[in-house]
């Protein structure tokens, strides 16, 4: 393909935006599974597998999988983070499958937030402002 | 990996089991056989859950449905409902008293509110795989706009007014080596990223890498076209598989789009960049090594200049930045040099990426502004250190670095602020160490680390790494000697001086900020063939043995007791410490903190062990020493210091009179520790024990007044002071001469002598320490209706054992943390009520704890019949006349040199305990009383020409050896405790001593450390 132009780079800018936040309505749920070194050293794979198990099992077609890297806090792995229309992202962590399906039954499909094993909500932005 | 529908696990915990889980696992798993579910159902068995009051608990997945008391007459019920019909059984479940555990938000946790992101902005949020994510949160924006509205030069300029320096450890101004390289002639120029982290626990580099590998990429198209290079490479260790596959990813994905190749953005200018594995050698993190590296020649440096901006990779001109210096780039160029550079210290600007490993809470990557303390960064982002241990140092810099010690925890991180302690920035692995980590040791492993990694071109390096590490090996088992540190300076300092690449002239530096801080380790190494930290396997059998100061033999004794055989084992106790019931009941067990069963569970109850042996075997017959030397011993005291001097001189057959001031002798563990930790039929029992060995022992007789010292000096060949540290430190405010405020020690021992104060209603105390609760806690047995202890600083700060914290708390004593008192008031001369404020945190002190200040205006008033000052006691020898010439320290404490003698600067007078150390503990005074008794029949016999004394063969006490084979993770037995009710009137013992079973089940705990060691 050609070189992009400054143009293509905005244009794909606003374009993933949209269709990434779910925005459009395409998607419910997003969920990020952290899968830096740390995370997978402590079962973020296992993390993805029981996941993506629920996910086929209940057909769900609204929720988006997705991987990111390592937060930072890799002694609290393996993380994920539930991000839903209209209220802050929630951070699960020191997961386990069993507690990944749990969050899968009662969170995603239930709506019911899963405290017991919720590190925090919100997300880590950019703090030091500007263009973001 | 096999998929079940549904998980059924059934807690397999103890208390589960009391309450009948076994029973279950195997009802559940033939039922689900039995309806035809075992492809699809899995039963699992699982540790206790903590929720052992509803057990037997069963939770399944994944609805996470808890069950609670769950019988075997309901498992068909469960797999019939809920796992078949999917309906879960509401009789089961648990309901949770209040469910609105409400969720911190992550700017909350600090943790993530005090970090700052630059490098890491996109950590966590976008997919690394996917070029479009980065393109969204504005990547390839800042390459954009380098490329298309700047020229190389104002890209240069842009970089060195925001001040970045270099993130690989060196901290050279980044704007400066593009310059550099920009102006070198020639057209052919490399951009070049160094990702071969090799710092032990640093993974900086490789979390940005695999987070976000086009932040990188782009910093390298910016760079490049800075200096114009039409070639970069990425030098990455193989051993990061994930980093170097996302990057080649990325490398791809931006060759697609053409943000890589030629004519990039259409500005005309094109780069590409390709990544090199290197093998993993240490070396070739330094620049001329990596450069030989890429070129395919063996990685070993060069000297320089000609510097790589000149004659880098191939001969020409060439920049290499690190993994994070890249990543702020197209930061600075998007939001601005100025952006940048108001954020961190004058010489410092920007972020700075930590790996923050080892005793600390939150492992993992933090970014904080420049300037940040480091203390802030291991306590408020850290979350402090794990086990209620203690911080020690932290390491920064990896092998070229070094340890910062407590007392600097307030230092910013700056380069030139953390140069000044002898450590580097580095790139930014810190390590944080807590009391259980050997300095000696830490400058060991660096060493080796880079005596392996030592390419061997200069000598310095070579042979200078393998001599220090040689030393240092010898230290660490026992085998230093006199020299070894001025040793290991010369050569630090010869290998600084002469070696060859940074690897080299850095090595030293692990051993040099060591000896800087931590000097006293390395003598105690050397000269007392001890460890503190109870490390150095080589140098002790078992690590109880080692950090008890009287060298009890732990695993002995608790052995005897697996076997049953008490009174061996009271035998062995006896053989090093004349007090083992009192130590029983209130050591506070060095043992203990360095009890390798705590890695595993929790440490051993070893005190509550030699209570049992003490409380359950008949004491072992004391005969009387018939007195066979001329030399007449007199000891001033008759605390656990002088009790225990007389006792071993008595075994040696010196005359010894002991004087005490008091009544009966006992000293603090009997006007000080109160009855109820401490029962006075214990004391007299041991102290009869030393009396009958042929010890005199006159009570009510105040040296000074009722004799003086200098009569005793002439009557006797040798004098001990042991006269402990009974007068209570001033409050230092006023109105504290009202009465009705008085000093702990004073309180306790008017109580102790059955001459208590008037109590009143209201009790305040002020003290953190053990002295703080044992007032506190007495004055509600004497009927106080109000006991309120202040601290100034945090509860866990707070000196005082935590059981005797938990205690205090149980028997209705108020703790109130951050207070301080300002003044007493009264009406006429009686205190009525004491002024308080506020507290609050600040800068850390020498010791490593925050500092507390007080709040302003906070002030208020606490009503007070009784204030009690408990913050510190200190000794008090002035009935030893100023002609004596015993030298003293400004806090009052006598002077012993050398150290760790008893020896005062009057020949004939020795001094030990609390009158040397300050207030300690009574396992410390029965050391420097055996330390006391050994200086003085030394001294007695070198003045006879005499030769030293041997002691007599002592019996043969054959110990048992016997471990489990597997150990199960399974806490220490509860101490049972006398109920609450009981307590508040009483002065009878809390603690009641275990039974017999509970003492053997606690004593099979024991790893027996000293199993390799040929014993049993």
């Amino acid at each position: 393909m050609p070189n992009i132009t400054i143009e293509d780079l905005k244009k794909i800018k606003e374009r993933v935006q949209k269709q990434d936040l779910f925005r459009t309505g395409e998607k419910r749920v997003k969920i990020t599974v952290h899968m830096g070194t740390c995370g997978i050293a402590s079962g973020a794979k296992d993390i993805m597998d029981a996941l993506l198990d629920e996910v086929t099992a209940t057909g769900v077609d609204d929720v988006l999988v997705t991987t990111s890297g390592c937060i930072g806090i890799c002694s609290r792995e393996p993380l994920i983070t539930v991000e839903e229309r209209g209220s802050d992202p929630i951070i699960y962590e020191q997961l386990t499958p069993n507690k990944m399906r749990q969050i899968f039954r009662q969170h995603i499909l239930a709506g019911k937030v899963q405290t017991e094993f919720v590190m925090a909500r919100g997300r880590e932005q950019d703090r030091s402002g500007g263009a973001s | 990996m096999k998929v079940f529908r549904a998980h059924i696990l059934v807690c397999g915990g103890t208390g589960c089991r009391a309450t009948g889980s076994e029973a279950i696992r195997p009802a559940l798993v033939s039922e689900v056989q039995r309806r035809g579910l075992a492809g699809e159902v899995a039963v699992v068995e699982t540790g206790c859950n903590g929720f052992c009051a509803a057990g037997p608990i069963m939770v399944i997945y994944p609805e996470g449905t808890f069950y609670q008391k769950v019988q075997v007459d309901d498992v068909p019920l469960i797999i019939e409902e809920h796992i078949i019909k999917g309906r879960p059984i509401e009789r089961l479940m648990y309901r949770e008293p209040s469910t609105d555990r409400t969720i911190p938000h992550i700017r909350d946790i600090p943790f993530f509110g005090k970090q700052m992101l630059i490098a890491l902005r996109n950590r966590g949020l976008i997919d690394a795989e996917k070029i479009d994510e980065y393109i969204a949160r504005d990547g390839y924006m800042a390459a954009a706009q380098a490329l298309t509205q700047m020229t190389p030069e104002q890209v240069i300029q842009e970089i060195t007014k925001s001040g970045l320096r270099g993130r690989g450890g060196g901290g050279f101004p980044t704007g400066m080596k593009w310059s550099f390289a920009r102006k070198a002639a020639g057209d052919l120029k490399y951009i070049l990223c160094n990702a071969d982290e090799g710092d032990p626990g640093a993974f900086m580099d490789r979390s940005i890498l695999e987070a976000d590998p086009h932040a990188v990429l782009e910093g390298m198209i910016i760079g490049g076209y800075a200096i114009g290079a039409r070639q970069g490479y990425i030098y990455c260790r193989a051993e990061y598989p994930l980093a170097i596959k996302r990057l080649n990813i990325a490398i791809a994905q931006a060759r697609e789009y053409g943000l890589l190749g030629e004519n990039i953005l259409g500005s005309g200018y094109g780069l590409d960049i390709e990544v090199y594995q290197g093998a993993g050698a240490f070396v070739c993190g330094e620049e001329t090594a990596l450069m030989a590296s890429i070129e395919g020649r063996r990685g070993m440096p060069r000297p320089r200049p000609p510097f790589p901006a000149q004659q880098g990779l191939w001969g020409k001109p060439s920049v290499l930045n690190n993994v994070e210096t890249f990543a702020n780039v197209p930061q600075i160029i998007l939001k601005g040099s100025d952006w940048f550079a108001s954020i961190g210290t004058k010489n410092s600007k920007g972020t700075k990426v930590f790996a923050l490993t080892g005793a600390v809470n939150n492992v993992g990557l933090v970014e904080v502004p420049m300037g940040t303390p480091i203390g802030d960064i291991i306590f408020d982002i850290g979350g402090g250190i794990p086990n209620g241990k203690k911080f020690k140092a932290a390491q920064l810099g990896g092998p070229s670095g070094g340890c910062i010690p407590a007392a600097a925890l307030n230092t910013p991180t700056d380069y030139e602020e953390i140069t000044k302690l002898g450590a580097i920035m580095g790139s930014g692995g810190l390590i944080v160490m807590d009391e259980d980590t050997c300095m000696v040791d830490t400058a060991r492993f660096f060493m080796e680390f880079c005596q392996e990694e030592s390419c061997g071109k200069c000598t310095p390096c070579r042979e200078g790494t393998k001599r220090m590490l040689e030393i240092l090996n010898r230290i660490c088992s026992s085998q230093g000697r006199d020299g070894d540190i001025e040793l290991l300076e010369e050569l630090a300092y010869s290998i600084k001086d002469t070696a060859l690449c940074g690897l080299g002239q850095t090595a030293p530096n692990p051993v040099l900020s060591t000896l800087r801080y931590f000097r006293e380790e390395y003598e105690a190494h050397i000269y007392q063939k001890r460890c503190p930290a109870c490390v150095c396997s080589g140098m002790f059998t078992t690590p109880c043995q080692h950090a008890c100061p009287i060298n009890m033999d732990v695993p002995a004794y608790i052995a005897l007791v697996r076997a049953h055989r008490l009174e061996d084992a009271y035998r062995v106790l006896k053989r090093t410490n004349p007090f083992p019931a009192i130590c029983g009941r209130v050591c506070p067990q060095f043992c203990a903190t360095k009890c390798r069963r705590g890695q595993l569970d929790q440490p051993l109850a070893i005190a509550w062990l030699k209570r049992f042996i003490t409380d359950n075997a008949p004491r072992p017959t004391v005969r009387r020493v018939p007195i066979t030397r001329k030399e007449k011993i007199a000891i001033v005291g008759a605390g656990p210091a002088g009790l225990t001097a007389a006792h071993d001189l008595a075994l040696r057959g010196y005359a010894v009179e002991v004087f005490e001031e008091l009544p009966k002798p006992g000293g603090m563990m009997r006007y000080g520790i109160p009855a109820y930790r401490l029962s006075r039929e214990v004391i007299d029992a041991e102290i009869a024990d030393i009396a009958e060995l042929g010890v005199t022992i006159h009570t009510g007789i105040r040296v000074g007044k009722d004799i003086s010292f200098d009569d005793l000096l002439s009557s006797h060949d040798r004098i001990l002071l042991a006269t402990g540290a009974h007068r209570s430190l001033p409050l230092r405010i006023p109105g504290e001469d009202l009465q009705g405020v008085m000093g702990a020690v004073e309180f306790l021992r008017a109580v102790n002598l059955d001459k208590p104060p008037a109590i009143g209603k209201r009790v305040v105390v002020i003290g953190g320490g053990n002295t703080a609760l044992d007032a506190a806690r007495t004055a509600r047995r004497l009927g106080a209706e109000e006991v309120r202890v202040l601290y100034r600083r945090e509860r866990s700060d707070m000196p005082a054992w935590e059981q005797e914290i938990e205690a205090a708390l149980a028997e209705g004593v108020l703790i109130d943390c951050m207070v301080s008192p300002v003044c007493c008031e009264g009406s006429g001369d009686k205190v009525t009520q004491i002024i308080c404020q506020r507290m609050q945190a600040a800068e850390f002190d020498s010791s490593g704890r925050r500092r507390s200040v007080p709040i302003p205006g906070s002030e208020y008033a606490l009503a007070a019949d009784l204030v009690i000052s408990a913050v510190s006691q200190s000794t008090d020898i002035s009935f030893v006349p100023e002609t004596a010439g015993i030298a003293t320290a400004i806090q009052g404490t006598i002077c012993c040199r050398p150290q760790n003698s008893t020896r005062t600067s009057h020949e004939r007078v020795y001094a030990a305990g609390d009158a040397v150390l300050g207030p300690a503990t009574v396992v410390e005074a029965i050391a420097a009383g055996h330390q006391a008794a050994r200086d003085i029949d030394e001294d007695i016999r070198n003045y006879n020409r005499e030769p030293p004394w041997q002691e007599k063969d002592i019996e043969k006490i054959d110990i048992p050896f016997e471990v489990d084979e597997e150990t199960i993770s399974r806490p220490r037995i509860a101490m049972p405790e006398l109920p609450v009710r009981e307590r508040t009137r009483s002065f009878a013992e809390v603690e009641l001593g275990y039974d017999r079973d509970s003492a053997w089940r606690e004593a099979c705990r024991c790893q027996r450390c000293d199993g390799n060691q040929g014993k049993g």
